[in-house]
């Protein structure tokens, strides 16, 4: 590995360029809904308050840490460090500057489905660690919600491999030059949405962090640096799947390039990536706002008799378009 | 499982006691008397006018319902008739209020639904009521409005035309939210059949207000014993009969159209003349009860005079004790997930309701003890604590 994909890994587009991004998306995010709710949102740090999501994430990191008695002290400590790895490593995956991301492998598809499983896993283990009341029922609401959206995110993001043949996120991206697979599969772009909502424990999939029946769900007991890093992973995430559905769905960084010099490809592919990536976003902050939060018992039969059968008649449609 | 006395979901330390079964309630004891703040006895010290801004701070929200029913009370006893002008700039008030807690408790609902976008909107247009409430009585809230004898001061001149225009913004906004609550899917699958009370548990337990009417059971104090001007201008009386949180919604949407309306004709049909008259600071000896439908239903004031310059007691039922057992009721058989939603559905003040009762075996009903005892007494139970 030489100099240059180390400072692509850390710096840009790899570690700082999406931190960066996901303190953008909190405050966008916080800044649409609340224009949509008829509020002005963050104005005060920075212009239109855009600094806002960075100043608090410097406010908690630099308060005191409570850590509750009965906790599990070493997995509270460590934890969350990996919690934040499991989005950090995984957007190294995603192409920005081309159709190659900075790390690649022909089987990387199946590396984000771990990523995915081994964040909820986190989520739960530091849930259990810090033994709050309210934090072990959010645990149990986050398993539940977990098992019952695996299925149809997985066979959402097996469609566009078996459209593309390949299982590297590269493949998919760069199969997509003619057509984008949310043409192709637009049940499956939505089924990813959705299971990325439930993911992301966002409305109307916030059951396990519903902050009026079990006050910040499994965050309850966190505070200081602990709670700033969770916040800031879960911001992370919210950009990492993003980005994942513009590399499975909306054909990566491709859009028309006027130039043949690599470096001015990488700038347009750059801005193209950039614009995909925000209009996911915008789409995932308005269907959060719009929505009120279900019951994990709706939720549950939601995922299971509505949305599985649908992905999977979508994946089938897929495999007939592909084989036929 | 505990329920408060602090919890998210409570604005108001409240104490429920949950029998879980598995995710299932089978049983709800509520504990109250978290916030009992000793107004009762407060009213014995103070004067018969001061005793209008005690009694209005009962409740934040139906403040004008509290002054209304005190001070009709206390005017039973005096040989005084309130001035016709008087009793409709009342009326105006008391519905301007009911629109406005309505639209609160609309607000609190999309709030512990999860669906806090329909918070923000409503309680936005909560705030043009408020400005309302404010051009007629001078205050948003506590609007120490309502007087022994009338009101405080006149009905303002000129205002008629933003009432009006106001109130149409606030009937197509209610029209749009009612739209809304009954499509949005998210939201409909948590409040239909949530809740669920019949009309024999609600004859059983004697709620009043909304939660009564949602049963289908047609009781409104103002149409069955007229106060104000409630007479000449009266509301139809909104009932449904399913009896959940949907049709709770559904009354309540109902009812601030209603109350517009009522608004519009009483502003229209307003009566010159004067607006209050004056009353002695002495009351008549005497006892009286006086009823208003308040926002949360009725709302009861007993007042006993002896002659004197301050009342010899006042009892306030505030339309909470009502409803508290009716609530626990409601939530049996649902999940834990919905004891915030169903618990907001009957409009909760805890603040208002919370009284204390000692109770000893062997002594009669009601017994008297001098400050000097209770100080000892209370030494000795605290040393008997300590010893524990």
């Amino acid at each position: 590995m030489n100099l240059l994909q180390v400072s692509q890994l850390l710096l840009f587009p790899g570690l700082t360029f999406f931190v960066w991004l996901a303190f953008l998306f909190e405050w966008l995010d916080r800044k649409t809904s609340a224009r949509m709710q008829g509020r002005l949102g963050p104005v005060v740090t920075g212009p239109f308050g855009i600094l806002q999501p960075v100043a608090d994430f410097f406010k908690l990191a630099s308060k005191e840490e409570i850590i509750p008695a009965h906790s599990d002290t070493f997995v509270l400590r460590w934890g969350p460090a990996l919690y934040f790895a499991a989005p950090a490593i995984g957007i190294a995956f995603i192409p920005v500057l081309g159709f190659q991301g900075i790390l690649n492998h022909p089987l990387d598809l199946l590396f984000m489905l771990f990523i995915l499983a081994f964040s909820t896993l986190m989520a739960a283990m530091l849930g259990y660690a810090s033994a709050g009341r309210f934090s072990t029922i959010a645990v149990g609401r986050l398993v539940v919600q977990y098992t019952s959206y695996e299925v149809p995110l997985i066979l959402s993001m097996i469609t566009p491999a078996i459209l593309a043949k390949s299982y590297s996120i590269q493949g998919i991206a760069s199969a997509q030059g003619s057509m984008w697979y949310i043409v192709l599969a637009p049940i499956a772009f939505a089924v990813f949405i959705i299971a990325a909502l439930a993911e992301l424990e966002k409305p109307p999939f916030d059951i396990p962090s519903a902050k009026t029946e079990i006050v910040g769900g499994w965050m309850t007991e966190f505070s200081g640096n602990t709670l700033a890093y969770v916040k800031l992973t879960k911001s992370l995430s919210y950009v990492f799947l993003s980005a994942l559905a513009v590399s499975l769905f909306l054909g990566g960084p491709s859009g028309p390039v006027v130039s043949s010099a690599a470096y001015v490809q990488s700038v347009f592919y750059a801005i193209y990536f950039l614009v995909k990536l925000f209009a996911v976003g915008f789409l995932i902050f308005a269907i959060k706002t719009a929505l009120a939060r279900v019951r994990i018992d709706q939720a549950t039969r939601l995922f299971w008799t509505i949305i599985t059968p649908l992905s999977l008649a979508q994946l089938a449609v897929a495999i007939v378009l592909v084989f036929r | 499982m505990p329920f408060g006395p602090i919890h998210p979901s409570l604005k108001e330390p409240e104490y429920f006691k949950l029998i879980l079964e598995g995710e299932r309630i089978v049983q709800v004891v509520p504990r109250i008397g978290y916030v009992h703040r000793g107004i009762e006895r407060a009213a014995q010290e103070r004067t018969w006018v001061k005793n209008i801004y005690l009694f209005e701070r009962i409740c934040g929200i139906c403040s004008f319902a509290h002054s209304l029913g005190y001070t009709h009370a206390v005017e039973n006893l005096t040989a005084f008739e309130v001035p016709k002008r008087a009793k409709y700039i009342r009326l105006i008030v008391a519905e301007l209020e009911r629109i406005h807690s309505h639209l609160l408790w609309l607000g609190l609902v999309g709030h512990w639904a999860g669906f806090d976008t329909l918070f923000m909107w409503v309680w936005k247009d909560r705030e043009r009521v408020l400005d309302l409430e404010e051009a007629i009585t001078g205050n948003r809230v506590h609007k120490s409005y309502s007087t022994i004898g009338g009101v405080r001061m006149d009905f303002p001149d000129g205002i008629a035309a933003k009432i009006k225009s106001d109130l149409e913004y606030i009937e197509k906004r209610v029209d749009y939210y009612e739209t809304l609550v009954q499509s949005e899917e998210t939201f409909s699958v948590r409040t239909k059949g949530v809740g669920r009370i019949t009309q024999e548990t609600a004859r059983k337990l004697c709620p009043v207000g909304p939660l009564l009417r949602c049963t289908g059971i047609a009781r409104d104090v103002r149409v069955e014993d007229p106060y104000a001007a409630y007479d000449e201008v009266p509301p139809r009386v909104q009932t449904s009969n399913d009896g959940d949180i949907a049709s709770l919604l559904k009354i309540r949407l109902n009812e601030i159209r209603e109350s517009s309306w009522m608004i519009k004709t009483a502003v229209e049909r307003l009566p010159l003349g004067p607006y209050k008259v004056s009353v002695p600071r002495v009351v008549p000896q005497g006892e009286s009860t006086f009823h208003v439908e308040a926002p949360r239903g009725e709302l009861f004031y007993f007042v006993k005079s002896k002659g004197g310059s301050s009342p010899e007691r006042v009892k306030v039922r505030s339309s909470t004790v009502a409803n508290i057992l009716t609530a626990t009721e409601m939530l049996k058989g649902h999940t834990l997930a919905d004891v915030p939603i169903v618990l907001t559905g009957m409009d909760p003040c805890f603040g208002c309701m919370d009284r204390i009762s000692v109770v000893e075996a062997g002594k009669p009903k009601s017994w008297s003890i001098s400050g000097e005892d209770l100080r000892k007494y209370g030494i000795e139970y605290y040393k008997g604590r300590k010893s524990r």
